[in-house]
């Protein structure tokens, strides 16, 4: 188990590096000299020069991404004398737009992100997996077929027009809900909820389609296997059959998918947040995106890849304890 | 069992139709079936595959695909099953009449142990028993079909057993409740041929132990041969011969049984070819005697 571990953890690392070489060379290479950018309107050449400097865009290639590397483990120092600047240990650079340290800007709109995905995913899993058993156990009958109608939109419609229809009717037309504002938990909890509500849905909806269809080709595979036929000979009642023996094995490969869409999640969820004006990660990389501010753009992007490889090994770890057939033979 | 009349038969079977709809119409997978099956008796169906001897044992279960319609009239020790609720089945079905499945493998879950599996068998009819004492009732259900070190074994998943130990597993599943009928849908196809004779000399010894009917389903003549004491010959659903194990094997009457048996291969056969059963034995589809030419 030590040994397995080891192994995929050495992997992840491994992984990161790479997503951290690519990212870089996609993002100081190809992209337009950020030094101009910063420096503004009123420029001069020896501005700009100092800009790189101060930034350590004057050294080789090589040495700015070991530079880079060393600041996300160590920390780094920018500039010299009076102008220089610490940046603390997971140091990911500072924004050109807004000089803020990119690490805190993501540590700030990390909950709001986190919060989305996990108020989705509880409302996607449950959804999603009654939807596809509803369809499994009612196979051919108008229930499947409503069900899988509701699914394929789902998939189907792009989830802004959904936010955008799903605002107009429950906010514009029904005044169920007020206005999206920005509203913590400990204010008012009451108004916290109806302001995630919507973006819950709209994230949810997409996924729990999927995860419908996915439930429901599961379950009705399981339902056909000769163990299922066991149980029913058994005398089990109908209720255990289905939970114990069908409905166990057709979800542990959901696991699995849910684990790379949540971690994907983490990552931020652009066009939801964008959407339902949500200061999450997602919306911030919009932003960053739209004005073409590199550091935050890389730091968005190493963060997601820390969350797909760390929650496919999470997975992995779980697989285990899901089906005895992967247990690593211990005893 | 009162002193009143005869014991009724442990299982009858009347005019038993088995019917799948298909795009060509409804096909009879069985048709006009009959046999009775005295308590503590044997019977062996044989037939080729697709001659609706599984249907057969699924229809007495209750257990047939939703698609498929049934009529005729199946009784247990004089009580009719036929016209029961799944719920008053489900009672019937791993308590009275239980099933041992042709691949062990694929028969058990992978999720759980097999003492799981067995002690749900044995709980699923059984009102108030702790797990303590559904857990002894697997470890002693194991040790009767000898399956060495079962306590420990009780924790195993089914993967780590071997083929004939899943087997095992799979029969002491099917006695934990004392069932009177034990039906065993090709129970060593899937084995090797060494490990058939020990499940077979298993099964025999179970039957002697708890006194269970037996109706054994199988494509292997010399399997029912050793095994059961009558032998009912079925073919595109219908019962082509029944009689004793003995006479069937001396003297067949039905042209399609002399051809079945003729295609069993012998060591000391002057003929070098495999003999076939002339054609493919007709689809159920078709009408029961076309393909009888030879």
């Amino acid at each position: 188990m030590a040994r397995f571990l080891i192994a995929r953890l050495s992997g992840v690392v491994l992984i990161l590096l790479l997503v951290c070489l690519f990212t870089f060379g996609v993002f100081f290479v190809l992209s337009p000299d950020p030094a101009v950018q910063i420096c503004g309107k009123n420029c001069t050449p020896e501005l700009i020069e100092r800009i790189r400097t101060n930034l350590g865009l004057d050294e080789p290639l090589l040495a700015q991404f070991f530079s880079f590397l060393g600041g996300l483990f160590a920390g780094r120092t920018y500039g010299v004398g009076e102008s220089a600047t610490h940046c603390a240990a997971p140091c990911l650079g500072y924004s050109f737009q807004s000089s803020q340290p990119v690490w805190d800007m993501i540590m700030d709109r990390l909950p709001v992100t986190a919060t989305l995905a996990v108020g989705a995913a509880v409302l996607w899993l449950l959804a999603g997996v009654a939807g596809g058993l509803l369809g499994a156990l009612r196979e051919g009958t108008w229930w499947d077929r409503g069900a899988m109608v509701v699914a394929l939109s789902g998939i189907s419609v792009p989830n802004y027009v959904f936010a955008l229809v799903l605002q107009y009717v429950l906010v514009v037309e029904l005044e169920w809900l007020p206005f999206p504002g920005t509203v913590t938990f400990a204010e008012d909890p009451g108004g916290w909820f109806q302001n995630y509500l919507m973006p819950w849905i709209v994230l949810a909806f997409a996924y729990a389609s999927v995860y419908a269809r996915l439930t429901r080709a599961n379950v009705i595979d399981t339902l056909s296997e000769n163990y299922v036929r066991t149980a029913r000979a058994k005398g089990l009642p109908r209720h255990q059959v289905i939970r114990r023996h069908a409905l166990r094995p057709a979800l542990t490969p959901i696991a699995t998918v849910f684990g790379m869409d949540f971690a994907g999640l983490l990552g931020g969820a652009l066009i939801t947040e964008t959407v339902f004006g949500l200061n999450g990660v997602g919306k911030m990389t919009a932003d960053s995106i739209s004005r073409n501010d590199q550091p935050v753009i890389m730091g968005v992007t190493l963060l997601a890849a820390f969350f797909v490889v760390v929650g496919n090994v999470v997975i992995d770890l779980l697989y285990t304890a899901l089906d005895p057939r992967v247990r690593v033979n211990s005893a | 069992m009162t002193a009143i009349g005869k014991t009724p038969p442990l299982l009858e079977v009347e005019e038993l139709n088995v019917t799948f709809p298909t795009p060509q119409g409804a096909v009879d997978v069985v048709r006009d079936l009959g046999f009775t099956l005295e308590p503590g008796g044997s019977l062996g169906i044989v037939g080729e595959s697709g001659s609706g001897k599984s249907m057969t044992s699924l229809a007495i279960m209750g257990l047939l695909p939703p698609r498929a319609t049934m009529s005729g009239r199946v009784r247990l020790a004089g009580r009719e099953l036929s016209g029961l609720t799944d719920r008053q089945l489900r009672r019937v079905r791993g308590d009275r009449i239980a099933m041992v499945f042709q691949d062990p493998l694929s028969s058990l879950n992978p999720y759980y142990t097999v003492g799981t599996q067995i002690e749900e068998a044995y709980r699923a009819h059984r009102q108030r028993v702790t797990r303590r004492q559904a857990r002894r009732v697997a470890v002693e259900a194991m040790e009767r079909v000898h399956i060495a070190d079962a306590a420990r074994r009780v924790d195993h998943y089914p993967h780590q057993f071997s083929g004939g130990m899943r087997q095992r597993v799979m029969i002491a599943m099917a006695l934990c409740t004392e069932p009177d009928l034990l039906i065993a849908d090709e129970p060593t196809t899937a084995l090797d041929v060494t490990v058939q004779a020990q499940i077979l000399r298993l099964l025999t010894e179970v039957r002697q132990e708890t006194g269970a009917g037996l109706l054994l389903i199988t494509h292997d003549l010399a399997v029912v041969s050793e095994m059961t004491e009558e032998v009912l010959v079925m073919r595109a659903g219908a019962c082509v011969e029944r009689a004793s194990a003995e006479r069937l094997f001396s003297d067949p009457r039905h042209p399609y049984t002399r051809a079945l048996l003729d295609a069993v291969p012998r060591l000391d056969d002057e003929v070098g070819e495999l003999r076939t059963v002339h054609g493919r034995g007709p689809s159920p589809a078709a009408g029961a005697t076309e393909g009888d030419e030879r």
